[in-house]
C-alpha cells in the first residue's frame, strides 16, 4: 500500500522518453561487453581446450629461412639460441642434434626397402614418448627411432598403392626390425632399430640423444657441424608476439601450426573494438540514469520533502526509489543473456560442422561480467539515491 | 515522548522576544504524554515557529531542544523519522495535504508509513464521526478548507503517538464540528495515554487542560 501511494506521489514521469533510450542504450551496451568476454572465452576454449592438435602445436622446430645468400650456412648461432631462451613466450629451447656419419636402411622380407638416411635428436623433454621404449644403452638390442607420420602415410598411400606392396598399420611398422648400416671410419657397422613411435611434430627421424652422443662419437666422420634446427616448447604457439620475433629473425617454422595467430589477432581486435564501444556506452547510459533519478527526485522536491515531514524516513524513501529504478537494470541484463545463450547456441552449431569444439552454453566469465555490471549500476543507483535524498528535508 | 526546551529563543524574533515576557521563550519547560498542554499566543509572537520548532522542522533557534534528553539537532533523520512515525503526531495550521491525493489517500500513506496502529476501516469511522466521509474519495486539493483540516485531525489520529501537537486545530470549524472534532482527539489520546500541545490564538474550553501557558 505504501508503494503504491509513494508512487502517486513520486511520479517519474519527466523524461520517460531519455529513460527509454538510455535502457536501450544499456542494452546495446551490455550486449557488446558480454559479447566481447564470452567471444574471449570462445577463444580460449578452442586454444586450449583437449583438443589433440594442441599437444603438437606446443612444440615448434625452428630452423633459419634458406636464401640464395645464406643457403649452406643457416646454423643457429650460440648467441641466437640464447637469445630464443630468454624470450618470455618460449618456455624451452633444445638443440637437434644431426647425425655426423652416413647412415643407410633396410627393411628385410616384410618390408622391401634400401634408402640412405639420417638421424637426428632432440632432448627427450621436447617427446611425449617416454619409459622403457626410448632407452638406449650400448647393451640395447634395438635403437628406438621416431619417424614422421608423414612418411607412412607417404609409404600408405603412395608407394604401397603404386607398387602393389601391402599397406602398414602403425602396430605392424613398431614390430618389424629395420637394420641400419652406419659407415663408420673402420667400415661398416650393423645394428637393428625399432620404431618407438610416430611424430607429426618434427620432420625428421629421430633416435634417443644417448645414442646420437655415442654414435656421433664413435663413428663421426665429419667434425661437429653446429645446430641448425632448434625446437622450442612454447604455451601459446598462436601468440602474434612469436611470429613477430620468428618473422624479424628470418626464422622459420611449421606455419599450419602457427595459423591460430592471425585468427587471434582478429578475435583480439573484434573483441577490443566491441568492448570498448561497450564500455564507452555504458558509461553514458549510467550518467542518464543518474541524471534521471536525479530530475525526477528534483522535480518531486516539494512532495518528499513533505512525506519526510510526515515521518517517512530516509531509509524508506532511498528503499522505494530502489525499487522503482532498478529492477528494470536487471530485467535487461537478463535479455541480454538470453540472446547470447541463443546466439552461442547457434555458433557452437555452426562451428561443429568446421569441427572447432566450443559449448553450446555461456561461459561462466560472460555471467561474472553481468553480474560486475549489476553492481555497478546498483552502487551508482544507491549513490545518486543517496545523495540526492540527503538533500532533501 | 517528552520534550524539553531551554532558553529557546527563535533568531529572528531574538530581538523582539527578550523584551516581552513570556512563559516559554528564554525559560525552561517540557511537554510529556502526562500533559495537557494549551499555548496561548497572539499573533506574531512566534505561535507556528514554536510548533515547527518542536516537531523538529526549523532549527533556527538558540538554546536547547531534545527529545527524550537528546538534542534534537544530534539526531540523524532516520531516528527523527522514527519519532515521527510511533511518538510525535501533528495537525499543522496550514494542514499540509498532498493536493493530488484523495482525502482517503491522505489518511491511507500516514497509517501505512509504520506498522499500522489501526486497521483501515478506522478511517471509515472517524470520517464519518467527523462528517467527512462522503468527501474521502474526492482530492484533497478540491475540498473545502474545513474538510481538510477535518482530513488532517484524522491523519494525524491513525498512527501511533504519545504526544500530539496542533497548530490552531480547529481555525475553520463550526462551533459543533469543533466539538466533536475535540471529542474525538480527546478519546484518542487516552486511548494511548499521550499528552498533547495545542496552540490557539484566544481561550478556549475545547480541552480540559491542565497547564495553561502565554506565549
Amino acid at each position: 500500500m505504501l508503494n503504491i501511494l509513494l508512487k502517486k506521489i513520486i511520479k517519474t514521469g519527466a523524461g520517460r522518453f531519455r529513460y527509454i533510450l538510455a535502457m536501450v542504450g544499456l542494452t546495446v551496451a551490455l550486449l557488446l561487453i558480454l559479447a566481447a568476454v564470452q567471444l574471449q572465452s570462445n577463444y580460449w576454449q578452442l586454444l586450449h581446450g583437449n583438443n589433440a592438435q594442441d599437444s603438437i602445436a606446443n612444440f615448434l622446430v625452428i630452423n633459419k629461412v634458406v636464401t640464395n645468400q645464406n643457403a649452406g650456412n643457416t646454423n643457429l648461432s650460440e648467441q641466437d639460441i640464447q637469445d630464443l631462451k630468454q624470450q618470455p613466450f618460449i618456455q624451452g629451447v633444445g638443440v637437434v642434434t644431426p647425425s655426423r656419419f652416413k647412415v643407410a636402411a633396410s627393411g628385410g622380407s616384410a618390408m622391401p626397402f634400401y634408402t640412405d638416411m639420417f638421424f637426428e635428436s632432440v632432448p627427450d623433454q621436447f617427446l611425449d614418448i617416454t619409459g622403457a621404449d626410448w632407452k638406449w644403452d650400448d647393451h640395447s638390442q634395438f635403437i628406438p627411432i621416431v619417424i614422421p607420420n608423414q612418411f607412412l602415410d607417404m609409404y600408405n598411400f603412395g608407394f604401397a598403392k603404386s607398387q602393389n606392396l601391402p599397406q602398414l598399420s602403425h602396430e605392424l611398422v613398431r614390430s618389424i626390425p629395420i637394420r641400419i648400416d652406419i659407415q663408420t671410419p673402420a667400415g661398416q657397422k650393423s645394428f637393428y632399430a625399432k620404431v618407438a613411435g610416430f611424430s607429426d611434430r618434427i620432420s625428421s627421424i629421430l633416435v634417443p640423444q644417448a645414442f646420437m652422443e655415442w654414435a656421433n662419437e664413435h663413428f663421426a666422420t665429419e667434425p661437429p657441424k653446429g645446430a641448425s634446427r632448434v625446437i622450442i616448447r612454447t604455451d601459446d604457439p598462436s601468440n602474434p608476439k612469436l611470429i613477430q620475433y620468428l618473422d624479424s629473425h628470418q626464422l622459420a617454422t611449421d606455419l599450419e601450426k602457427t595459423r591460430f595467430s592471425k585468427y587471434r589477432q582478429i578475435v583480439g581486435f573484434v573483441v577490443q573494438i566491441s568492448g570498448f564501444t561497450g564500455l564507452a556506452m555504458f558509461l553514458f547510459a549510467l550518467l542518464i540514469f543518474s541524471l534521471f533519478i536525479e530530475l525526477t527526485i528534483a522535480s518531486c522536491r516539494e512532495e518528499i520533502g513533505l512525506l519526510v515531514t510526515l515521518g517517512a524516513s530516509p531509509r524508506q524513501l532511498r528503499k522505494f526509489l530502489m525499487k522503482t529504478f532498478y529492477p528494470a537494470n536487471m530485467v535487461i541484463a537478463l535479455i541480454v543473456l538470453v540472446i547470447l545463450s541463443i546466439l552461442q547456441w547457434l555458433l557452437s552449431g555452426l562451428l561443429s560442422h568446421e569441427s572447432m569444439v566450443v559449448s553450446p552454453f555461456i561461459s561462466l566469465y560472460t555471467i561474472a561480467g553481468a553480474v560486475i555490471v549489476l553492481v555497478i549500476l546498483w552502487w551508482v543507483h544507491v549513490r545518486t539515491i543517496r545523495r540526492q535524498i540527503s538533500g532533501t528535508r | 515522548m517528552e520534550i524539553t526546551l531551554k532558553n529557546i529563543i527563535p533568531v529572528p524574533l531574538k530581538e523582539n522576544l527578550e523584551k516581552r515576557p513570556s512563559e516559554v521563550w528564554h525559560n525552561e519547560i517540557s511537554f510529556s504524554p502526562a500533559k495537557k498542554v494549551k499555548i496561548k499566543a497572539p499573533s506574531g509572537t512566534g505561535k507556528t515557529t514554536l510548533v515547527h520548532f518542536l516537531y523538529g522542522l526549523r532549527s533556527d533557534y538558540t538554546g536547547q531542544l531534545s527529545w527524550d534528553g537528546k538534542p534534537l539537532q544530534g539526531l540523524d533523520s532516520d531516528k527523527v523519522a522514527g519519532y515521527r512515525q510511533k511518538q510525535i503526531s501533528i495537525v499543522f495550521q496550514d494542514l499540509r495535504l498532498f493536493a493530488h491525493l484523495t482525502a482517503r489517500e491522505n489518511i491511507e500513506l500516514n497509517r501505512v508509513l509504520q506498522e499500522p496502529y489501526y486497521p483501515t476501516g478506522v478511517i471509515e469511522d472517524m470520517a464519518a464521526e467527523l462528517q467527512v466521509d462522503h468527501i474521502l474519495h474526492q482530492e484533497a486539493g478540491i475540498c473545502s478548507y474545513g474538510e481538510q483540516q477535518r482530513i488532517a485531525i484524522i491523519r494525524a489520529l491513525v498512527q501511533p503517538f504519545s504526544l500530539l501537537v496542533m497548530d490552531e486545530p480547529f481555525s475553520h470549524l463550526d462551533q459543533e464540528n469543533t466539538k466533536k472534532a475535540a471529542a474525538l482527539i480527546e478519546r484518542e489520546c487516552e486511548k494511548r495515554s499521550a499528552g498533547f500541545v495545542l496552540t490557539d490564538l484566544d481561550e478556549d474550553s475545547f480541552f480540559n487542560y491542565n497547564t495553561y501557558l502565554n506565549l
